[in-house]
């Protein structure tokens, strides 16, 4: 007796392997299931990475230049301690012995240190603009 | 625009949220005096890139490092900035700076040195407080 004709459908080797494949998936869902609970739990608030102040440069950075009347902070949402500074020159000297100047009227630098607000929470950090 | 006689210009690279050359100060790189008035900033091999053609578009980064310490120091001269279209206010003092520097291209073989703090000067400084965006009407 021929086993795969008993419910009087002729079926083919191939029709009987796909039938036992989607047989098996139901047991596969479990499995998988167990997989991802071994995962610790995540949250998906954002990175605590402070966000760029918001206006763009001309260009088209959010870069903040130096002055007296412009914002001294490179970040946003920020409570804290600045110092701001720009328009450095100085002198230096290469491994060859060479004699190169330093600065720029747009060579700034600035730190920031304080609490900011990110990855909805507000975080301590001290950063610089370098 | 960069000098024409630009060679060199060393700075963190723009992050992907497009936070612009700033990077995390290690613990104890700021140190600021009990009376508030001088700020000290020191810190060691900073990964940064080297853009001679910077700001251009196309200008290419080559990894450098950069070792500095920068000292800010009140003059007393009271100095408030505040924008409310902005939101944000600034509350502090101008200051005199002067920094010292190293650089380092391992992918060339140059490196540079700047001379002693007390040689530098800067035309602008200013220390104090800030609090901007959600924090400016808090």
């Amino acid at each position: 007796m021929n086993p795969l004709s008993t419910l009087g459908v002729a079926r083919s080797r191939r029709e009987i392997l796909k039938s036992s494949a989607l047989a098996l998936l139901p047991f596969a869902i479990p499995l998988r299931s167990r997989a991802s609970q071994d995962q610790p739990p995540m949250t998906a608030n954002g990175g605590a990475d402070p966000y760029p102040i918001p206006w763009l440069d001309k260009n088209g950075s959010h870069n903040q230049p130096a002055g007296p009347t412009l914002e001294p902070s490179h970040i946003y949402h920020f409570k804290g301690r600045v110092a701001r500074s720009s328009t450095f020159s100085g002198t230096g000297t290469d491994t060859q012995g060479n004699r190169i100047a330093f600065g720029t009227a747009t060579t700034d630098y600035g730190v920031m240190q304080g609490e900011y607000w990110a990855a909805r929470a507000a975080q301590q950090g001290t950063f610089t603009h370098i | 625009m960069a000098p024409v006689n630009q060679i060199h210009d060393c700075h963190p690279p723009i992050s992907p949220s497009g936070l612009y050359w700033v990077v995390p100060v290690p613990a104890g790189g700021l140190s600021v005096s009990p009376d508030g008035n001088t700020f000290t900033l020191e810190m060691r091999n900073v990964a940064v890139v080297d853009q001679p053609r910077w700001p251009a578009l196309d200008s290419i980064a080559t990894p450098a490092r950069m070792t500095f310490k920068m000292v800010w120091k009140s003059t007393g001269e009271p100095i408030k900035i505040e924008d409310p279209s902005k939101h944000f206010r600034f509350t502090g003092t101008r200051a005199a700076c002067q920094m010292e520097a190293q650089i380092e291209v391992p992918s060339i073989s140059f490196s540079w040195k700047s001379d002693p703090l007390e040689t530098s000067t800067c035309d602008f400084a200013i220390i104090g407080d800030e609090v901007n965006g959600r924090y400016y009407d808090t």
